[in-house]
């Protein structure tokens, strides 16, 4: 580990050498459910250690949909943005990955398909007819996946499940199964993960059904022609040394993270496939 | 056995009858104003629910008529849940939010109101009626209040919000104000009536004192004064200084009566002396003359006789005047107490008259030891009724004496002849009252009977087989022995 004094070194430099930062142009960096966004602490200090690294404002943008944030971010009124790597694929021609956070080692995740913990059910076949809760149908692991294997099967969400709809972020899935409104739903594992260990009230009524395969962790993003300008490189640059300072430290150990890393977008070769072959079924 | 007309209330004491008056008043003015609090207290409720209800349907529908507009299941979803949290006060119990045509698009509690259902048949009605009310309807049996509240985009309608709040605690509140009050006013029903009780008591005392005086009164025929500062107000006091007016009245007649009495005795007393005197003195110059012949002439048998038979007739008329005045007037009684010895006495007085009539006399006197009856007057009356039998009973008969101690204190004398028995009119003197002595008859028992009376007892005949059988009995006086003015 690096000397605490080492903190944003790199993102003091990365700035430097793009340029000062415009006091009152804050850095607009855009949020997502495909972490525990509802965490107004986690995001108080997310914020802070940003602003910290980056010498700058930083402005955090929340909105209720990933196709909010997506479309702020292409219209170049976000400076990056923590997307779900569906998006990404769909975008990648005109993203860049900033980097991508490291889970249990890896910058990988899983989908997982959980149930209301009240049934008996072992695969998605045996959820037909029950009422299912998708996060977002931008989402890889809350939607695409089980989209993926519906597809497989040669039906449709409206179709296999009854009632289905969207909770607009993982927590809002593992709430709606654990309070009975849906019974079944789609979720970020490593959202089910984290919430399990930090709430388990809200996941004890629920039970994983199935896991996907692995795919590329939901990346932080920016515009391609953006990609050398002094925002998107100092977050980059504050995001890949955040488990080098105390408050970083704090933030990713909130997260379950165990920091960023750079990243290629083969990494999400995988969901670009299943976003393929869905598209091609339907 | 209690007595019927001991339940009539009008039977009752004031002392009972106006706590218990105190008691219902209170009772009722405490069911009026307790109806009243609950009947407040209840539209207080109500109105209180009612605005609150208003107040949560409100900020609900705010949140929710765009997640109805869209029938988007989670946002109405999030938006009662979270609402779940922040109307603790109304204690909802359910709630969801309907579509237009009935089904459920999401409910606070999914397990038992799935999206997609219906509203029991029950509820759905409750819900119909509040949202045209516009006011929560009640369901005091379930302890429930239904809320709803119609949601609209202009004229069309999105939906409705329909909510189950508990209104156990109001009800719970309700009971507990109605036990506050029946527990509260109970008391206070009791304390009055305790109050009163004691009030009404102390304010009858003087009545009731007056009214024990003239109860003494009427048995003993002397009223008594009363404490005239036991009065309490003016009109006690009036009642108490009148009855005090009264009872001086009374004594001051009394005395004057008895003065009267005393003064027309001494003169009777009087003329009864000289009438005396004169009846003893009218024989004596007889009987001298008698005395004189027999000096004279006492050799003569037949003059003998003659002025024997005048002196006998003569003492006999000194006898009977004495008799009578004797009868008439009798002086301070004796305080010495009977003896046996005192009726032995007696046996020898009458030992001549008995044996002059050839009669048999059995005598059994039974007393041991002295009595507190006056021995005066017990002599007298044992003599009266010894000389009555001897003269009663005929020729060789035999006449009975027993003397013996009365049960309780004092002496028992009973006498019994062997004569034809007691003519009514003679018998009547055993229970008249008062009347003057008989003219033909019966002067000693008139005498013994009111000699009896004046002692506290009384003669009375029982059955014999022989002839009269009289029993005087003489009940000792109290200790001290008073002094007995007998007639």
């Amino acid at each position: 580990m690096k000397a605490p004094w080492l903190i944003g070194r790199r993102a003091l430099l990365a700035t430097a050498a793009a340029g000062p930062v415009h006091a009152a142009a804050p850095v607009r960096f855009g949020l997502t459910p495909v972490f525990l966004d509802s965490d107004l602490a986690l995001l108080r200090d997310l914020g802070r250690h940003l602003e910290a690294a980056l010498g700058s404002p930083v402005q955090l943008v929340k909105r209720r949909t990933y196709q909010e944030i997506v479309a702020m971010l292409l219209a170049g009124q976000l400076d990056a943005a923590w997307i779900c790597g569906f998006p990404y694929v769909r975008h990648a021609d005109r993203l860049s990955l900033l980097a991508v956070p490291l889970h249990r080692g890896r910058p990988l995740y899983q989908s997982y398909l959980i149930a209301d913990a009240s049934l008996d059910v072992s695969s998605i076949d045996d959820l037909r007819g029950h009422s299912h809760a998708f996060s977002d149908p931008d989402s890889n692991s809350g939607f695409l996946v089980t989209r993926w294997l519906l597809s497989a099967r040669h039906e449709r969400p409206e179709g296999f499940f009854n009632r289905p709809f969207f909770a607009y972020g993982h927590r809002n899935v593992l709430r709606a199964v654990g309070a009975g409104l849906a019974d079944s739903g789609s979720v970020d594992g490593y959202v089910w993960e984290t919430v399990a260990d930090r709430e388990p009230a809200v996941t004890a009524g629920t039970r994983v059904v199935a896991h996907s395969e692995w795919h590329g962790f939901p990346p932080i993003c920016c515009l391609s022609e953006s990609r050398d300008g002094p925002a998107a490189r100092g977050l980059a640059a504050a995001l890949l040394e955040m488990r080098e300072s105390e408050s970083g430290q704090r933030v990713l150990e909130t997260l379950r993270l165990d920091g960023f890393v750079s990243a290629e977008p083969a990494l999400y070769d995988s969901i670009a496939r299943m976003a393929a072959e869905v598209g091609a079924r339907t | 056995m209690i007595r019927l007309d001991a339940l009539d209330p009008r039977r009752w004491p004031l002392a009972v009858r106006v706590p218990l008056i105190v008691a219902v008043l209170v009772a009722g003015v405490a069911l009026a104003t307790g109806q009243a609090v609950l009947s407040r207290l209840a539209r207080d409720q109500e109105r209180h629910l009612s605005e609150l209800a208003s107040a949560f349907l409100d900020g609900l529908a705010t949140a929710v008529q765009p997640a109805a507009a869209r029938a988007d299941i989670w946002e109405a979803f999030d938006a009662l849940d979270r609402a779940r949290a922040r109307y603790g006060a109304l204690r909802p119990m359910l709630f969801a939010v309907l579509l237009p045509d009935g089904t459920v698009l999401a409910s606070a509690e999914p397990r038992s109101i799935p999206s997609g259902t219906r509203l029991a048949a029950a509820l759905a009605a409750q819900a119909d009626a509040a949202a045209a009310a516009g006011r929560p309807v009640l369901d005091a049996d379930a302890a429930t209040a239904v809320l709803a509240r119609d949601l609209a985009e202009g004229d069309v309608p999105v939906g409705r919000i329909v909510a189950q709040a508990d209104i156990g605690p109001l009800l719970a509140e309700r009971r507990a104000v109605v036990r506050t009050l029946v527990l509260a006013n109970g008391a206070f029903a009791l304390v009055f009536a305790a109050a009163g009780v004691l009030l009404v008591r102390h304010l009858l005392a003087p009545a009731d004192l007056v009214r024990r005086r003239l109860t003494e009164a009427a048995r003993s025929g002397r009223p008594v004064p009363v404490d005239e500062t036991v009065g309490i107000g003016p009109e006690h006091a009036a009642l108490l200084a009148a009855w005090n007016q009264a009872a001086a009245a009374s004594a001051e007649r009394e005395a004057m009566a008895a003065r009267l009495a005393k003064e027309e005795r001494h003169a009777q007393v009087g003329r009864l002396a000289a009438a005396m005197a004169h009846e003893v003195n009218n024989p004596l110059g007889g009987l001298i003359t008698a005395v004189d012949t027999l000096s004279d002439h006492g050799d003569d048998p037949e003059v003998r006789a003659e002025a024997l038979g005048l002196l006998r007739r003569g003492l006999g008329d000194i006898r009977n005047v004495v008799r009578a005045g004797l009868a008439t007037w009798r002086g301070a009684a004796s305080t010495v107490a009977l003896a046996a010895q005192d009726f032995d006495d007696l046996r020898l007085l009458v030992r001549h008259e008995v044996a002059r009539r050839g009669l048999t006399l059995d005598w059994r006197n039974e007393l041991s030891g002295e009595v507190a009856v006056d021995r005066t007057l017990a002599r007298q009356v044992a003599l009266n009724l010894l000389l009555n039998a001897a003269t009663a009973s005929p020729p060789h008969g035999t006449l009975r004496f027993r003397a013996s101690e009365l049960h309780g204190g004092g002496a028992v004398v009973e006498v019994t002849d062997a004569g034809p028995g007691l003519p009514p009119a003679v018998e009547a003197l055993l229970h008249a009252r008062d009347g003057p002595p008989p003219e033909d008859g019966g002067l000693g028992l008139w005498t013994a009977v009111r000699l009896v009376r004046s002692l506290g007892g009384r003669i009375v005949r029982l059955p014999s087989d022989t002839g009269t059988r009289l029993v005087a009995e003489l009940p000792a006086a109290p200790a001290p022995m008073e002094a007995v003015h007998a007639l």
